[in-house]
């Protein structure tokens, strides 16, 4: 048992060692960019605004925040602005009519933007994406509206003076700082198992709760950081532009936020940042056309802003940090499918085992309006056994699943897992005592490699998983991702996967996808394990795979209900077999002796054998 | 007395043109899932292309609706608005809907909003414009006004409630007995379904999304003599009337219009209560009902809205 001191010290030593070992030329560029980048206040010739590159700086946080919601959560807000101009006004109003120094008011700006956001966050994260766009759409007109009304702390339309803590070369090294600070985190983030539950939760939400990912509580931290740090963009801005004026937060600014984010590609971290120089060379066209026209350039800029993101978006780009990407081709790994050999599955009678059944539901039943589609159905689960759930469609196989995984209610009827009574419990409670389930479909995550599908499933195991740490790369939660990234590599494994580590799983083929899902439940380390029709569309070879992998978790102990079409796969694994039909169960037993039962044969199969 | 019957003649007045608006998001959202956060600067063009065209960008005058220009001018405005509605359909809303981006078409509809209103903003450079009434209604009463139990009430008012009102009633007249509003139906139960069958689906939601571009004109037309109008006057009546379909659930005509009404006393009422001595005054009237759609929301979101985990 190593001690918490212990495993922050290895951590620490590990870090160093791969910082060490992940150096890379561009990260030398990088560097001197970086540095250069940071004495142009001291060398820069008088064509160059620092100010405004400051105030781009700071447009590039807030939308870097934004980015956070929208690139990894897949939140389409657009309330940032709101956040900004709370945290701009805050300071406004403790600086100029309260007299603080501009750093604790500042700090201030940023609680505010952040309870502001657990606010409007809480009700927010549980909505289906349109409807986040439509609230937060409102939020920003609400902030937008009552600063206008309330003149007593906005200023009305002269605004407020805002005296500034920093000079102006102060302001961009501040600005500076922040970004590169809020990038870096932002990418780590990306990359830990927090942002990875995140995204995968963007892809499959109903996969992601399946295995136990906490997605209101991560969505929430999401958009919370994202206010925070909007807050602090704004808190900062207002003291550089020295006025608050209240006509400068409003939906527009949330509208060029989320287009910054868009332009410059969702994908990365990098991606704000080089959205906000696209608008900024945008601005220098307005303000061409302007001086052509004669007119105020102001009036052009909001019209190229929307036109070159209806270009972007019409193009199919997904931005510019992703097209200079595509510039400089990364050697990819070349993929070689291996079958794996297959292990002889070791067989032992069912009879041999007489285990205290693990899982015990009791009178499950629950009705749609009229429809009874669980009708009082009773099952027990035993460890180390394989129990097929077998019917027509439409029998209420699924329904089971969902009623025992917590999906659903039932309307009567309990559920007891290992003497622990479920009848509240949510799905992730669930998970966490070990009793999780598999979609039908496919249900992998897509957009992520297969070790990072695997990563979320491991992820239910970890104590300091959160957010923060994640972001802040704690030596603990480094620690924790090692752990969770060998259970991960472990579960890839035992379905014969490991050559498809760095692979996206979107590139595998159909039944390896649900092989996947399997593994990303047994990531879980399971002790039970609801599986939802893994073999559909699979070919011999994937189901002789299958059969395999649940002789094995018989090995192991663990429990297996299986919903399953495939009956070549039932008799060749199921210790017991559960008939369902209409919604109510009708046999069970040995699968010969279900197959020569005569209400089966005629109530599921009509004539044909089994 | 004679308050109250002030407030409730003004609110749903006002309350008829965002139920006007609430139709047209409602009607939109059945059929294709998406909200068109553009409709509110459609209002604004309706205003502003009828204006451009009867008179330019110079000052207009009440004598100015009583021209032929004027009548060109209101057909066009009309047919202006349909156009933009297909087009943001066809340009901002049908690519991504096949991409399943949410943020995508989100994006695209707002960039679509911010286009139309900096064109606006481009072109008309004053604080605010006169739109001059189609109808008479200044000649009727005392210059408009009429006297009822101590309230001084505008007779444009009574025309607007009962407008709206009748507007929304068609609008469900054709949804739920024409070909084309069953059609439409079939297609916000079950859009490949109803294609399978044979619906010309895509054909219908263009024209859907026309016609809800020409219902935001005829709310231009019906609010915009009642005061004067400026560039933003469209995004805030946009506003009101998304919060408003907001609230009935995008549901039929009918709510969306009871909704608006219910609105606009609601902001009546605020703009004049006050409660003991503490005036809440016209300063919440904006304010104050959206905080209270945004917490309710939050506290009881309709069922639909919350993120389906199966």
């Amino acid at each position: 048992m190593t001690t918490i001191a212990e495993r922050t010290g290895t951590a620490l030593a590990e870090a160093a060692r791969e910082a060490r070992a992940a150096w890379r030329p561009w990260h030398v560029v990088a560097a001197v960019f970086l540095v250069l980048a940071a004495l142009v206040p001291l060398a820069a010739p008088s064509w160059v605004h620092v100010d405004s590159l400051a105030n781009g700086f700071y447009l590039a946080l807030a939308a870097t925040g934004l980015w956070i919601t929208v690139g990894l959560a897949g939140m389409p807000s657009l309330g940032q602005g709101a956040f900004m101009a709370i945290g701009a006004f805050t300071v406004a109003v403790l600086t100029a009519k309260a007299g603080w120094p501009a750093f604790p008011a500042t700090l201030v700006g940023v609680v505010a933007a952040g309870a502001a956001g657990i606010l409007a966050g809480v009700g927010v994260v549980r909505l289906r994406p349109v409807f986040i766009a439509v609230t937060t759409w409102i939020l920003t007109w609400t902030v937008t509206l009552f600063l206008l009304a309330f003149r007593s702390v906005s200023g009305g339309a002269q605004g407020i003076v805002v005296p500034s803590g920093l000079s102006v070369d102060g302001h961009y090294e501040v600005a500076l700082a922040l970004l590169v600070a809020t990038i870096v985190v932002g990418a780590s983030l990306a990359r830990s198992g927090a942002g990875i539950e995140l995204r995968a939760a963007r892809q499959v939400p109903a996969a992601a709760a399946a295995l136990g990912v906490a997605t209101a509580r991560r969505r929430l931290g999401a958009f919370v950081a994202s206010a925070a740090i909007g807050g602090l963009a704004g808190g900062l801005a207002v003291q550089l532009a020295g006025v608050a004026d209240a006509g400068e937060y409003g939906p527009y600014l949330s509208f060029r936020l989320l287009v910054a984010v868009l332009i410059g590609g969702v994908a990365s971290a990098l991606g704000p940042a080089a959205g906000v120089a696209g608008l900024a060379l945008v601005t220098g066209a307005a303000g061409l056309l302007g001086a052509v026209e004669g007119v105020e350039s102001a009036r052009f800029d909001p019209m190229l802003a929307a036109l070159l993101l209806l270009a972007v978006l019409a193009l199919g780009g997904e931005g510019i940090v992703p097209l200079v990407r595509s510039l400089f081709p990364r050697p990819r790994p070349d993929f070689e499918r291996r079958e794996t050999p297959l292990a002889a599955p070791r067989r032992s009678p069912a009879s041999a085992r007489r285990a205290a059944p693990l899982l015990v539901a009791e009178s499950l039943t629950k009705r749609f309006g009229n429809i009874v589609a669980a009708d009082a159905v009773s099952l027990e689960l035993a460890p180390g056994e394989v129990c097929a759930l077998v019917g027509p469609n439409g029998s209420g196989k699924t329904t089971v699943l969902r009623l025992l995984a917590g999906v659903y209610r039932p309307d009567a009827g309990t559920v007891v897992f290992d003497g622990v009574d479920f009848a509240d419990a949510p799905p992730r409670a669930r998970a966490r005592r070990g009793l999780v389930r598999t979609l039908q479909g496919s249900a992998a995550f897509g957009e992520l490699t297969a070790l990072e599908n695997l990563i979320v499933g491991a992820g239910l195991r970890r104590v300091h998983g959160g957010g923060l740490r994640a972001a802040l790369a704690t030596p603990l939660a480094r620690s924790e991702d090692a752990v969770t990234r060998d259970a991960a590599v472990a579960a890839l494994s035992d379905v014969g996967l490991t050559w498809a580590a760095d692979a996206r799983a979107g590139e595998l083929a159909g039944p390896e996808q649900r092989l996947l899902a399997v593994a990303a439940a047994l990531a879980t380390r399971p002790r039970a394990l609801l599986l939802d029709e893994p073999s559909a569309g699979a070919s011999l070879a994937d189901v002789q795979r299958l059969d395999a992998l649940l002789a094995d978790l018989r090995e192991r102990g663990v429990a297996v209900l299986l919903v399953e079409h495939n009956l070549r796969l039932v008799r060749a694994v199921a210790d017991r077999v559960i008939v369902m039909a209409a919604g109510a169960v009708i046999a069970v037993g040995s699968p010969q002796a279900v197959s020569a039962d005569p209400d089966v044969r005629t109530a599921y199969l009509g004539r044909a054998a089994l | 007395m004679s308050l109250a019957l002030q407030v409730l003649v003004t609110g749903l007045a006002a309350g008829g043109i965002y139920g006007l608006i609430a139709v047209g998001y409602s009607v939109i959202y059945r059929l294709t899932g998406i909200v068109h956060f553009a409709y509110g600067e459609l209002v604004s063009l309706g205003v502003f292309a009828t204006l451009l065209i009867a008179a330019g960008t110079g000052p207009v005058t009440q004598k100015t609706a009583e021209t032929g220009r004027f009548v060109v001018a209101l057909v066009l405005g009309l047919a202006i608005c349909i156009a933009a509605g297909v087009g943001s359909y066809l340009f901002a809303v049908q690519p991504y809907l096949s991409r399943g981006s949410t943020v995508g078409w989100v994006a695209a509809i707002v960039a679509v909003a911010f286009a139309i209103h900096a064109m606006l903003a481009a072109i008309f450079t004053r604080p605010s414009y006169v739109f001059p009434d189609p109808l008479p209604f200044r000649d009727l009463g005392h210059d408009g006004f009429v006297t009822l139990g101590g309230a001084s009430l505008q007779i444009r008012s009574f025309f607007v409630i009962v407008f709206a009102i009748a507007l929304a009633l068609a609008a469900r007249w054709a949804l739920e007995r024409t070909r084309f509003g069953r059609g439409l139906q079939a297609i916000a139960a079950d859009a490949e379904g109803a294609r399978i069958v044979g619906v010309p689906v895509d054909t219908l939601v263009a024209l859907a999304f026309g016609l809800a571009g020409g219902l935001a004109a005829v709310a231009a037309i019906v609010a915009a003599p009642s005061g004067t109008v400026d560039v933003d006057t469209g995004a805030l009546l946009g506003l009101k009337g998304l919060v408003a379909a907001l609230v009935v659930r995008f549901g039929s005509p009918l709510k969306a219009m009871a909704a608006g009404l219910v609105l606009g006393v609601v902001e009546a009422t605020i703009a004049n209560a006050h409660i003991g001595t503490w005036e809440l005054g016209p300063s919440y009237r904006e304010v104050l009902p959206l905080v209270l759609v945004l917490l309710f929301v939050a506290v009881r979101p309709p069922l639909e809205a919350v993120e389906e985990l199966e």
